[in-house]
């Protein structure tokens, strides 16, 4: 079942005295219940617009978007869009409200109207699904980057949604933040069967996804499996992107003529393919 | 020539106070007239308040900054000046645009320098121009420039003071792979043209690889390492137990090395680990496609 459809989404940022700037050019794409999706483009490609369509913060100016079969556009539903899919964005620091981190996570059912024992459970139930419940008293600006951005995240759980978007969630981190936090998205998709939606210029972050969606100039150009994108070194890179490095280590030696493998993915691939091909040398 | 260098520098946030918390614990390091070194450490480290001793923004507790063998601090009156000679760019420098176009916005730190007319609009021109912002964009406003445009006009208004050593935190965050790679070799091109001194502190491994002379990995307010990009990604396991890593190609390498492949432990580039494989393939006879 797809939770999220885009149908022919067109949108443009219009301007009082200028000719208005075409950001999406009638996306098609949907995103099936419970998978994991990256997203990928560069800076301008309109993949940051797009993830916005779909919790209804930007409404498309041409097509539809619907969300568990709900018109964002319809006024009726936008309060139950927003609860079905969360966002999480790239600076954490931007997205806490309060000086503790309970009543932080706290914030969103609050403001759902939910009874407060239920209240209590769910922060507990987020808490515990980001690891962060032995901090549940502390300040979140004492927190580390990874740690916050996890606050962030339970924050957004607490609601219940379906879907969580994660707007490059691990740009300001130090690589163990950026750790914790994939670790903690690839969790929640696999126990709890969360749809995530990760925009990334990472690629490496892209190899766990399930799928991985390659935007160009507002609209969908690659769509497949890792495996299929990153194998696609030469049009990735046209389209100012970039391939993992074991991908790319394995694609630089193919060029200089030898036969690894082209869908290589991760390091332990990469090594075992080396090693393999050392085997056919003639004094192995 | 060490042109930068801080002497056994303390600083404590919340000096007295109850959740006083030491950012930095005896740090001496000096840094070489010309040289990229990568500043690198889990969060919290350090990084940002070293960096922001560097150009006097914050007060040593202990300790000293000299800049060409002077203290910075011997006459706080003159701090402006090393202002300008250390620029420093901070981490999202786009949210620091503020003036109605983006000319007038790279000339606010030359115009604050008292310099000539004629000496402003030259060296707009020339920092825009090193962050490849077209002459066009020169009299929108900042505001409405794209993202990555705005990164590149804050930067340019460090540039333009023609600092000699430049301090910059995180300037890729966010940015694309292309977007990164340009963003690096602009930083580059600038040092190499005006022999200038740069420290990029970066969680990126990969950018640290390709670009720094040397590495300073700094773990709870102190050095942990300061040495050559090679000798610093030797040490994986110490990296590992910091919050650090070193870059994937590097763990291929680490990997090949478990199988008992011979490869050496230095190798943390790309383009490196496809040579040094080559001659491996060819020495061992494997046969090409």
């Amino acid at each position: 079942m797809e939770i999220i459809k885009a149908n022919a989404v067109k949108f443009e940022y219009a301007y009082p005295d200028e000719a208005p700037r075409v950001v999406l050019h009638g996306v098609d794409l949907g995103i099936e219940k419970g998978s994991f999706v990256a997203l990928l483009g560069h800076n301008g490609s309109g993949k940051s617009t797009l993830a916005k369509h779909f919790n209804a913060i930007l409404l498309p100016t041409g097509g539809t978007v619907l969300v568990d079969g709900m018109d964002t556009a319809d006024e009726a539903h936008l309060y139950d869009v927003r609860r079905t899919v969360g966002m999480v964005l790239q600076n954490p620091d931007n997205q806490m409200v309060s000086s503790i981190v309970e009543e932080d996570v706290a914030f969103g059912p609050e403001n759902l109207g939910v009874p407060p024992q239920e209240i209590c459970r769910r922060v507990e139930d987020a808490l515990r699904a980001v690891d962060m419940y032995a901090y549940r008293d502390s300040a979140p600006h004492k927190l580390s980057g990874g740690q916050k951005q996890r606050i962030a995240i339970a924050g957004i759980l607490a609601m219940q949604p379906e879907v969580l978007v994660l707007d490059e969630p691990t740009a300001m981190l130090d690589p163990v933040g950026r750790r914790e936090v994939l670790e903690t998205v690839h969790r929640l998709n696999r126990e709890r069967g969360m749809t995530v939606i990760l925009i990334t210029h990472y690629m490496e972050e892209a190899v766990g996804a399930d799928r991985v969606v390659v935007i160009d100039d507002g609209s969908v150009r690659m769509d497949g499996t890792p495996r299929e994108i990153f194998s696609q070194v030469e049009e990735l890179r046209a389209l100012q992107l970039d391939v993992p490095q074991p991908t790319a280590l394995a694609f630089a030696l193919r060029k200089a003529g030898y036969p690894l493998p082209r869908d290589i993915l991760t390091e332990a691939e990469c090594a075992d393919a080396i090693a393999a091909l050392l085997q056919k040398g003639v004094s192995a | 020539m060490t042109v930068l260098e801080t002497r056994d520098l303390c600083y404590t946030y919340g000096a007295g106070m109850p959740f006083a918390h030491a950012a930095l614990r005896g740090v001496s390091v000096a840094f070489e007239e010309g040289r990229l070194t990568a500043v690198i450490g889990h969060t919290g480290s350090g990084k940002s308040t070293l960096a922001q001793h560097l150009n006097g923004l914050l007060k040593p507790e202990s300790g000293e900054i000299l800049l060409e063998g002077k203290n910075i601090w011997e006459d706080p009156k003159k701090i402006r000046d090393v202002r300008f000679k250390v620029g420093m760019v901070f981490q999202y420098p786009e949210y620091q645009l503020f003036e109605d176009t983006v000319e007038k916005d790279i000339a606010f730190g030359p115009r604050n320098m008292g310099l000539s007319e004629e000496e402003i609009a030259a060296r707009v021109k020339e920092a825009a121009a090193a962050v490849g912002l077209s002459d066009t964009l020169l009299q929108k406003s900042p505001f409405d420039l794209s993202g990555g445009e705005k990164r590149r006009a804050a930067i340019a208004g460090v540039l333009a003071m023609r600092p000699r050593v430049l301090v910059l935190d995180e300037p890729t965050a966010g940015l694309d792979p292309v977007g990164r790679e340009q963003m690096l070799r602009q930083i580059e091109q600038y040092r190499e043209t005006h022999d200038a001194t740069v420290l990029l502190i970066s969680h990126s491994m990969e950018d640290v690889a390709r670009l720094a002379d040397r590495v300073l990995v700094l773990k709870d307010g102190e050095v942990a390492m300061y040495d050559t990009a090679p000798a610093v990604f030797a040490r994986a396991d110490e990296l590992e137990a910091m919050g650090l890593t070193v870059p994937s190609v590097a763990r291929v390498f680490a990997a090949l090395r478990q199988r008992g492949v011979p490869v050496p432990a230095d190798v943390y580039t790309v383009k490196k680990a496809c040579a040094v494989l080559c001659d491996l393939f060819e020495e061992r006879g494997v046969p090409t496609c």
